[in-house]
């Protein structure tokens, strides 16, 4: 075998070790991230909140995701069983494929690519196809409101999230995540640099994984579950696992893009050499990210739902123009200072 | 207990039946393809034909236009209330509410029963407002046997409803918050009301229907434990509603979905008989307890709110304001309760002398009435219940055309219906 043949070889080895120990990190993190939502938010509404279940009833998650695998799986007679079927896979896959560019710490990358915003950016977006197919395949009409709903959110609120990524984009002059976090090692933290990107970027990411004040698409006061209404047993657990593991990947970015990703912050030394730098790193980017899975709960705790023609106008009327005022503004400032 | 009737038959009024001729409907059924299930046969029901215009209207479907079942097993539907949308996308061009989901026959009972235990049949009418439920009977039945409550009693009595209008008030403004996805101020409303419950059982003897109310005074006399939890429940009362308050009165997102929604007019609540703080908050001055005054109300200091603007909005202000208003009564009622017995002579059973009486209250939901018609024996001739719910509900059809289906149950829960009531 030639030298180019084995790196081939060694490259794809690589990639299947790493897309299994991230299909395999997603259970904890749904798990975990499952957890702190039903004890953050119980601490916040003056309640116990689980405490059965291992100590402080921390297993509590994890047993929901045992007695979805329990429950019976049902299919609506009238339902379209093979897109039925195929549809929390969709949205599952969707959430689990983004991880895949994520720069947890130096060097540990699944695939370090060059143009890994714009891959996460489309593959997280595939999950309204998902959404879109539970919707219609279930044959229930709360269903097809919510998966029209989750395609009308959806699609409206990737234009600022994306757009509010262009700007940091212009200034680092990168589309690689790596790429980005060492230019925030040089240069501080984006989020100085992008004063107006990141609460952009904060309420679309909000809005595209569906989460409160922008749950729409399940809102339980108004249609039931959204597209998840028939599913039952594994099948929902997939939904649920799907949108717990979107909330990390969702915070784990915004750590990147805004926070330094694995950087620390200012008293301690913002990296380490080898591989007690990559624990060092690891230990700041998981704090840093649940650290806004816990905003995130706090929002859900606190804001009711918008409705949705005020979530549409919000996108198009607000975020849109903020979002190109910003990168009109970064890429000015970019060409004035020669940055 | 039951006793035979020799009484005049009332006059039936001579009507056409609407419903279909059974037989008609039972060979519809026959007709139909027979299916199994696990081996029993399953008849599916008849596919009913609309029996008034109204019904015509609201079922028979436009180009784009869908039907949206919204209840009785929906999750946010306030008990067993159905409610059939029109729908073209998410606009909601007609609403129909079906009824009589969770319908009791408490009227019949009620006339099955000697005057005394018929306090017991009304509690779980309006579940929220259990006390206001008794106070109407009671209030009644005094009338026709010609008796009066101690002094002592009335003042009992007003503090109780007084205090079940507080949680009530207190938990519409968590339910609202949770049909617009606001997941806390649902608990932090049943904080105070567990407090009030706890409060009302200690007195009572039960949390939720309480029994407490007699003919001619009230069960028990106030105790120990009952003041010393009312002292406690008073000194952070306040702070348990500021907390909903702050999280809801200026919250941007809950006015922007509140103001402007499901607007009623002061003409239009007027016309469909809606009461309490549903037609106060559109700005009428309507309280019955200083338009027909009852029990001690007339010496207390009470002004009547009002709000403008009849929405969603000026209803949550509403309610929240007549709740300080009711804590404010309650100080009153409090300072200068009188000495005395709680309850008057009654006999075991009573009969009154033939006649009618009518009684209304102010419930949290508004004129609740009864009306009490006696022969001489020893349960009602004819008793019946006006419950708000039932009449506020009736506004639903003419407010929501136009909005969205997500605005339906919030416009449902700032009228606040309770179930129990509207079906009886």
């Amino acid at each position: 075998m030639d030298q180019a043949m084995v790196d081939a070889l060694l490259g794809i080895g690589r990639f299947v070790l790493a897309t299994t120990f991230l299909l395999l990190l997603t259970v904890p993190t749904a798990f975990i991230v499952g957890q702190m939502e039903l004890k953050i938010m119980a601490q916040m509404q003056l309640r116990y909140g689980p405490n059965r279940v291992g100590p402080w009833g921390m297993f509590q998650s994890a047993i929901h995701g045992f007695k979805m695998l329990a429950k019976e799986d049902q299919t609506p007679d009238r339902a379209d069983v093979p897109t039925f079927t195929l549809a929390p896979w969709m949205v599952f896959m969707a959430a689990a494929m983004s991880m895949l560019v994520i720069p947890f710490a130096p060097g540990i990358v699944a695939i370090d690519s060059e143009i890994g915003v714009i891959y996460f950016f489309a593959v997280i977006g595939l999950s309204v196809v998902g959404m879109l197919i539970a919707g219609w395949a279930s044959y229930n009409k709360y269903s097809l409101l919510g998966g029209l709903r989750s395609a009308a959110q959806m699609v409206s609120y990737e234009i600022p999230l994306t757009l509010s990524i262009v700007g940091l984009v212009v200034l680092t002059g990168s589309l690689s995540f790596t790429e980005i976090v060492e230019w925030q090692l040089a240069h501080g933290w984006a989020v100085m640099w992008q004063i107006i990107g990141f609460p952009i970027f904060f309420i679309a990411a909000a809005a595209e994984i569906n989460r409160t004040p922008f749950d729409m698409v399940e809102a339980d006061s108004e249609i039931v579950a959204g597209p998840f209404t028939e599913y039952s047993g594994m099948r929902f657990g997939f939904f649920y696992f799907a949108e717990y593991v979107a909330l990390f990947i969702m915070c784990a970015i915004l750590v990147t893009l805004f926070f330094g990703g694995w950087l620390a912050p200012w008293p301690f030394p913002a990296q380490l050499e080898g591989f007690a730098g990559t624990l060092y790193g690891l230990f700041w980017f998981f704090l840093k990210t649940y650290f806004f899975v816990v905003v995130a709960v706090w929002v859900r705790a606190t804001l009711p739902r918008v409705r949705v023609d005020q979530l549409m106008g919000m996108s198009w009327k607000v975020l849109l123009p903020l979002a190109l005022i910003n990168l009109f503004v970064t890429a000015a400032v970019v060409l004035a200072f020669n940055l | 207990m039951t006793t035979t009737k020799s009484r005049p038959a009332p006059e039936q009024p001579s009507e056409e039946p609407r419903i279909p001729d059974p037989i008609a409907l039972d060979a519809m059924a026959t007709a139909a393809p027979r299916q199994e299930f696990f081996g029993f046969d399953i008849v599916p029901p008849p596919d009913r034909p609309p029996q008034t215009e109204r019904e015509m209207e609201v079922y028979t479907l436009g180009d784009g236009e869908m039907l949206v079942n919204m209840g009785p097993q929906h999750p946010s539907t306030h008990g067993v209330m159905r409610l059939v949308l029109k729908v073209r996308g998410e606009v909601v061009i007609d609403i129909d509410p079906v009824l009589g989901y969770l319908h009791r026959g408490i009227e019949k009972l009620c006339e099955e029963a000697t005057y005394t235990t018929v306090l017991t049949y009304v509690d779980p009418m309006d579940y929220m407002s259990a006390m206001h439920n008794e106070h109407a009977p009671a209030i009644a039945f005094e009338k026709l046997y010609g008796i009066k409550a101690p002094r002592r009693a009335e003042y009992i009595r007003a503090l109780v409803v007084e205090l079940n209008r507080v949680f009530s008030h207190g938990l519409m403004m968590g339910f609202l918050a949770l049909d617009l996805g606001g997941l806390s101020p649902i608990l932090y409303g049943f904080i105070n009301r567990d407090q009030v419950v706890d409060l009302l059982s200690s007195i009572s003897g039960q949390r939720m229907l309480f029994n407490f109310f007699r003919v001619g005074g009230v069960n028990f006399d106030v105790n120990d434990e009952f003041l010393s939890r009312l002292g406690t429940w008073r000194a952070n009362v306040l702070d348990t509603i500021e907390m909903n308050e702050k999280i809801l009165t200026e919250n941007e997102i809950f006015r922007a979905r509140t103001r402007g929604l499901g607007v009623l007019s002061a003409q239009q609540a007027i016309d469909l008989g809606v009461t309490g703080p549903n037609l106060r908050a559109s700005g009428v001055p309507f309280d019955v307890r200083t338009a027909r005054p009852y029990s001690i109300y007339p010496e207390l200091e009470f002004e009547v709110i009002t709000q403008e603007g009849g929405d969603t909005y000026a209803r949550y202000l509403q309610r929240v304001a007549e709740l300080k208003q009711s804590i404010h009564l309650i100080d009153q009622i409090v300072d200068r309760m009188p000495h005395g017995p709680v309850q008057a002579q009654v006999p075991g059973i009573i009969r009154p002398r033939p006649g009618r009486a009518y009684a209304a209250v102010e419930s949290p939901r508004g004129l609740y009435s009864v009306y009490a018609i006696s022969d001489g024996g020893p349960n009602p001739y004819r008793f019946r219940m006006r419950d708000p719910s039932f009449i506020t509900l009736q506004v639903m059809p003419k407010l929501m055309p136009g909005h969205l289906i997500a605005d339906t149950m919030a416009v449902m829960a700032s009228l606040d219906p309770i179930m129990g009531g509207v079906d009886k």
